[in-house]
């Protein structure tokens, strides 16, 4: 096998060594570190896009939160709102319809005490007209008039009988 | 016919020498320089200007040097990184070796098929992690082959194994690839001396070097998995060397 001829080691491993030392120090060392720079850079901004991307995320998250439970309390704000008013107006509704009341109430019991009035003069005026009348008639028969006030005791006796 | 041995003959094609020392150039050096010219069109293209936004030619050279990157931080971990470059001129090497010598037609060599220059390429390796071994941890680097939590004895005998064992490294590292590159091509050129003399039979010419000129076909697919996994292989090892050396354990 020529690859365990000793005499083709030396000049092999000169070259290797010279070839291999052109290839790291003269091109690899020239190229790659400046490469590796631009793909560390690369990873870093993109690494910070993607922080940005979250804090604007979260950002955005918290205003979204803020912004529903400002609707929430608006809403609950809303609602109690109506419900005072609706309160509001009840109450109002019932002083004014007990006001109405009282007022009607007041009204029917002075009708009534003047219905009661006119009927009391109605009554007694009705009885002096019966004691008149008896008092007419028991003349006529007997030619003298009774005393009026026997009239019109007699009366009101046969009214209330 | 050329035997399968043949191929790795190497051929002085401009003698040198330097103080009685052999130092010719040859075909194994021609082949070196053709990788070293392919991969610095690679990188000069795809790298010697970088952008954030990278074009065809620069997000070539980032896939696979994210590749070695990727390899050292998971071996190794972040102080990896520092090797990176050192790892990817191995890969490349041994990777554009490996596949430039597989070129049909055009006389191709194949430097790692040479112990000579996989041995070279191990004990780039191998010095380096004693180097690093000992200027991160000194003479603590010999804990590397201690066992934890045994008793002196036993202690002293694995020491020597491990030891020993680690003293192996580079020549397993340099013959696991020698040996692949070796059997590939001589396997290769055994199908190929099949489709000739088969082939070449009076009667019915051609018909019969169909079957190994198909073996052939196949087997190349086979070598170019080969050349790729070899080159991964080697790394993949140099970088797990570099991890001892780094982080003892």
């Amino acid at each position: 096998m020529p690859q365990f001829n000793f005499a083709y080691f030396l000049p092999q491993l000169a070259w290797l060594g010279f070839i291999f030392a052109v290839l790291y120090f003269v091109v690899v060392r020239a190229t790659l570190p400046k490469l590796g720079k631009v793909m560390q850079d690369r990873e870093d901004r993109v690494i910070g896009d993607i922080g940005a991307a979250e804090t604007a995320k979260g950002e955005a998250d918290e205003v979204t939160q803020a912004y529903l439970a400002g609707l929430g309390s608006a809403r609950d704000e809303a609602r109690a709102t109506l419900a005072g008013a609706r309160a509001e107006a009840q109450r109002s509704l019932e002083a004014r319809l007990a006001a109405a009341d009282g007022d009607i109430g007041a009204r029917l019991s002075e009708a009534q005490r003047a219905l009661e009035t006119a009927r009391d003069a109605a009554v007694a005026e009705v009885e002096a007209i019966a004691a008149d009348a008896a008092a007419s008639i028991v003349e006529r028969f007997t030619g003298a008039r009774p005393a009026a006030t026997d009239a019109a005791k007699a009366a009101k006796a046969a009214l209330a009988g | 016919m050329a035997g399968p041995m043949e191929q790795f003959e190497i051929e002085t094609l401009h003698p040198i020498e330097v103080g009685g020392y052999d130092l010719s150039f040859t075909n194994s050096a021609l082949w070196m320089a053709i990788a070293l010219g392919v991969i610095s069109v690679f990188l000069f293209i795809g790298a010697s200007r970088p952008q954030l936004v990278p074009n065809r030619w620069q997000a070539a050279v980032e896939y696979v040097y994210d590749f070695v990157r990727k390899m050292l931080d998971d071996n190794v971990g972040p102080e990896g990184r520092r090797f990176a470059p050192l790892i990817f001129a191995i890969f490349m090497f041994v990777l554009v070796c490996n596949l430039l010598g597989l070129i049909p037609w055009v006389g191709a060599f194949t430097p790692t098929s040479h112990v000579a220059v996989t041995l070279g390429l191990a004990c780039i390796v191998f010095i380096t992690v004693c180097i690093v071994g000992f200027w991160r941890h000194g003479l603590h680097f010999f804990s590397l082959f201690w066992p934890h939590g045994s008793n002196i004895a036993l202690g002293a005998f694995v020491f020597v194994i491990e030891f020993l064992s680690f003293l192996s490294r580079p020549f397993t590292l340099a013959i696991r690839l020698f040996a692949n590159m070796t059997a590939g091509h001589v396997l290769l050129k055994v199908f190929g001396t099949f489709v000739v003399s088969l082939g070449s039979f009076q009667a019915l010419p051609y018909v019969f070097g169909i079957v190994p000129l198909g073996v052939n076909v196949a087997l190349s697919a086979l070598e170019l998995l080969i050349a790729v996994v070899q080159a991964y292989v080697f790394a993949l090892l140099a970088s797990l060397y570099l991890n001892d050396a780094i982080n003892l354990h």
